[in-house]
């Protein structure tokens, strides 16, 4: 579903991301652990070109990414993006957030949009906040309709920047709880999270990035409790 | 000083009024052909074309760097050698130009201070940068230009007595002719400067109303 070979970033002289490779099959949960400014925000930004890759090829269900010709947009609108800062359109209401994309770029019918949007709102427990507007949701809520929002498109995969780190406490289980239905649904799923409660619910993989390199990869099971690096055992004692 | 007439002040009141009109006509005009151009000059400084955005950054910076007056002069004087130009017109383009460009930095201004996540979440579901920023960020960032625009009227407003210069028969323009005729200048000057006031006090009052009107839940 995703595949990166190769992929290096730099901004300036600083070498941000050091020839990645990395093979997410359809169905899997990646998530992707490390260090503040390890990398992990440029690495899923660089999947939908937020960012630019420097060097290397990504590919998106067989769609070359790194090639100036692919059309961008067809490629974003199969690859979901959930932000650490959310991001709603604040001028838009729940539903209105959900159904604007699909039915400006015609993917849907203004009705279907609004069915789609609706069901999507009711998978992640807000339909009764369909007509409020991000304004009056609380910050777990809007993490939810944004995940709605990110699945509006149909998307193949989602990628997730760590979802629950702007939030409070007691709001992250509903937001962490969402996006468990979803890795069951089946959804191709890249997470940059810390936390291990979920990683070790669904994720198949734990991939965990030091100054731009991948330093190790492993089960969850594995990687928290026997990791193999010193590295991951410094990061893994100071997060526990 | 001279002694104040009430007498001579309402003789003369309906000649000083007869430059309303013109005041608020020129105003008025000036203000929708410098938000039409600072419209697309303000896209224009956002555009991604490095040429179209060094255009426009030329024009903002020339306007500001010429006083109206001379700009009413050349486009009078400059304009109106070359084609037939009515003098209100040359008013209105004067303003209008000369506006324009501050309405080109408030648009792009407005257009910087949304977010720039809302940009980056309109792409990430697969919108063009056009479409972003037309459905987008248009609306947030035209929420956030009523205050400044409704300054940048009630400048034009109050600019628009250099319209005077051309033989426009504005407010300040029917003041000097009154003052001409009873050579009462501080009891004229004094009238028509509380006429202004009350224009750009109104003015002030629809921009409130228009501030709560746009303000959305945020
Ligand atoms: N737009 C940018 N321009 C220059 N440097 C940047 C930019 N974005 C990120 N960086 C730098 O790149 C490095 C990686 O940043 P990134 O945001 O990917 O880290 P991260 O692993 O997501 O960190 P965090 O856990 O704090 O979110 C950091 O050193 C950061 O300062
Ligand atoms: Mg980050």
């Amino acid at each position: 579903m995703i595949r990166l070979i190769g992929l290096n970033k730099w901004f300036g002289k600083h070498h941000v991301l050091v020839d990645i490779n990395e093979h997410v099959k359809p169905g899997e949960v990646v998530v992707i652990i490390g260090p503040s400014g390890s990398g992990k925000t440029t690495l899923i930004r660089c999947i939908n070109v937020l960012e630019k890759a420097d060097k290397g090829e990504i590919f998106v269900n067989g769609v070359p990414v790194h090639n100036p010709k692919t059309n961008l947009c067809e490629l974003r609108q199969q690859v979901g993006f959930v932000f650490q800062h959310i991001n709603l359109f604040p001028h838009m209401t729940a539903l209105e957030n959900v159904t604007f994309a699909p039915a400006e770029v015609k993917l849907m019918s203004k009705k279907e949009a609004t069915d789609v949007g609706m069901d999507l709102l009711n998978k992640v427990g807000l339909a009764e906040k369909a007509h409020s507007f991000p304004g009056q949701l609380s910050g777990g809520q809007k993490q939810r309709v944004a995940i709605a929002r990110a699945l509006g498109m149909r998307p193949k995969v989602v990628l997730f920047d760590e979802p629950t780190s702007a939030l409070d406490p007691e709001m992250i289980k509903e937001v962490l709880e969402v996006m468990k239905q979803l890795a069951y649904d089946g959804m191709t799923m890249v997470v940059v999270t810390h936390e291990m409660g979920f990683a070790r619910e669904v994720a198949n993989r734990v991939v965990f990035i030091d100054q731009g390199r991948v330093v190790e990869v492993g089960t969850p099971e594995h990687f928290f409790t026997n990791p193999q690096t010193d590295r991951a055992k410094l990061f893994l004692s100071r997060i526990l | 000083m001279e002694d104040f007439s009430l007498p001579v002040l309402l003789n003369y009141l309906p000649l000083l009024l007869s430059g309303l009109p013109g005041t608020v006509g020129i105003a008025f005009f000036a203000i929708l052909c410098g938000v039409f151009i600072g419209f697309f000059a303000g896209l224009a400084r956002v555009s991604l074309n490095p040429v179209i955005k060094h255009l426009a950054t030329i024009y903002v910076e020339v306007i500001r760097g010429v006083p109206l007056l001379v700009i009413i002069y050349l486009i009078y004087f400059g304009l109106g050698s070359f084609v037939d130009i009515p003098r209100y017109a040359a008013a209105v383009i004067s303003l209008g130009v000369f506006s324009g460009a501050y309405v080109a930095e408030i648009f792009r201004a407005a257009v910087e201070s949304v977010p720039s996540g809302q940009m980056e979440a309109a792409l990430s579901v697969g919108l063009t940068r056009g479409q972003a920023l037309r459905k987008i960020i248009l609306p947030q960032a035209l929420k956030r230009m009523v205050p400044p625009l409704a300054g940048q009227f009630i400048s034009l407003t109050k600019d628009s007595s250099l319209a005077s210069v051309i033989a426009i028969p504005e407010l300040t323009l029917t003041t000097y002719q009154a003052i001409t005729m009873t050579f009462r200048s501080f009891q004229f000057w004094m009238t028509t400067a509380f006429m202004y006031f009350v224009l750009g006090w109104v003015l002030q009052r629809v921009a409130r109303y228009l501030e709560r009107r746009f303000a959305v839940i945020d």
